[in-house]
């Protein structure tokens, strides 16, 4: 639990780290966008008449504001983990820099984000027990494999939620508020300080990814965002919570996965789980053989626009945020001894 | 409201997510004193375990898969 007697000024330390994270990314993306747009480094937004050209990745300018905030947290407080963290999203931005700008086979993400979880164990940033919401259990030797299989999973299940306008950044910033509750009653001032620029950075760059876009976060943003995520949760002692929070990506991914029967990148798949209508709304296929995602089986209801989805998606999220509250409310009393099993 | 077959699918996931771990809690962890009296190695314990969780886990996959195809058969 956050202990505000401890030697850090959590406030005043909380307040400087959110505020480099936000401002940083606030100010740094319009050059970004101007900058990209020079080179030609653009993508068409294949859901809105014309397809308009976005640039693309936004990942380089979500690096600089994280990173610059977790080095002067690290200056501040000496905490190694601080270190971890950071060392963690650098390497899931360089797997997503990579596929941004080459592409790469659908088993490459998967496994080389095995190397993002690597300076949490060599670095001695996880703890050895596992917080089961019903009580903790010890786990030292089968913590480490997991901490491998929590980074690669999280980084590609925020990855494959990227499918429309402002989706994967709204979702981690709704993702991010039990999050850090949790982290701040099961976890350590340092861990809950270092969280805060994954928030504040990504609703800087909220208002540059919602709909309609000026810049799409690529591979490179997404796996950032969904690494540190998972590197939070597991310095956080929040592993479970942060699952529960992200239960509508989750099922996205292990959906796709269950129909397609084997790790391949979304382009690769023939049959689109979705289809185009004439007036730029977004219907389900009929097709038996599409793979099964989350945005399917919100139109099976019927056609949406873009934005219409974005928002079933953020009410999902919504949802589980408040499951993951019922969740902390849950651990919370099993663990202070309130209720037993 | 739109969402709302989606968020009973997904509070029943909670469910199970949640089932899993009070039945990890409460059979899993304690196994070595109930089951074997303490008289097993502590590695073969925590193998057999770690065996047993991701033996549920697997089921909780099935079940989620079949959950699924039982979803969609119903919407389509």
């Amino acid at each position: 639990m956050l202990d505000v007697y401890s030697g850090y000024n959590i406030p005043i330390y909380g307040i400087t780290v959110s505020a480099i994270s936000f401002f940083v990314i606030l100010f740094t993306t319009p050059k970004i966008i101007s900058s990209l747009i020079a080179k030609g480094e653009v993508v068409e937004d294949y859901h809105k008449p014309d397809k308009p050209p976005v640039p693309r990745p936004a990942g380089p300018v979500l690096l600089i504001g994280i990173a610059v905030a977790e080095i002067v947290l690290y200056l501040l407080t000496l905490n190694i983990k601080v270190i971890a963290i950071l060392f963690t999203s650098v390497i899931a931005f360089i797997v997503g820099f990579i596929d941004d700008r080459k592409v790469m086979p659908g088993w490459f993400k998967p496994i080389a984000l095995i190397a993002a979880a690597i300076p949490l164990i060599v670095l001695g940033a996880h703890g050895t027990h596992l917080n089961l919401v019903f009580g903790s259990v010890s786990i030292p030797l089968l913590y480490i494999p997991l901490i491998l299989v929590i980074i690669s999973t999280v980084g590609n299940t925020i990855n494959s939620i990227d499918v429309f306008n402002g989706v994967a950044t709204g979702f981690v910033i709704i993702a991010m508020i039990p999050l850090l509750a949790s982290i701040a009653i099961f976890g350590s001032n340092e861990a809950f300080i270092a969280a805060l620029p994954l928030l504040f950075g990504t609703i800087a760059f909220y208002k540059y990814h919602k709909y309609p876009s000026k810049i799409f976060p690529g591979d490179s943003g997404t796996l950032l965002m969904g690494a540190m995520y998972g590197a939070v949760a597991i310095i956080g002692n929040s592993e479970i919570i942060g699952t529960i929070a992200l239960l509508p990506a989750v099922m996205n991914s292990f959906l796709f996965l269950a129909t397609v029967k084997k790790i391949v990148e979304h382009r690769q798949v023939k049959v689109r789980p979705v289809v185009l209508t004439d007036d730029f709304k977004l219907a389900a296929t009929k097709e038996k053989n599409a793979p099964i995602t989350l945005v399917r089986l919100i139109l099976l209801d019927g056609p949406l626009s873009e934005k219409e989805i974005g928002y079933q998606i953020f009410k999902l999220a919504i949802f589980t945020s408040m499951l993951a509250f019922i969740s902390i409310v849950i651990q919370y009393s099993f663990l202070s001894g309130v209720l037993h099993l | 409201m739109r969402p709302a077959g989606l968020m009973g699918f997904i509070t029943i996931m909670w469910i199970m997510i949640l089932t899993v771990a009070a039945f990890l809690i409460i059979i899993v962890v304690p196994i070595d004193i109930v089951l074997f009296r303490d008289r097993i190695d502590r590695l073969i314990t925590s193998i057999i375990q770690a065996s047993i969780a991701i033996g549920i886990v697997l089921i909780l996959i099935l079940t989620l898969s079949t959950m699924k195809k039982i979803y969609m058969q119903r919407k389509l």
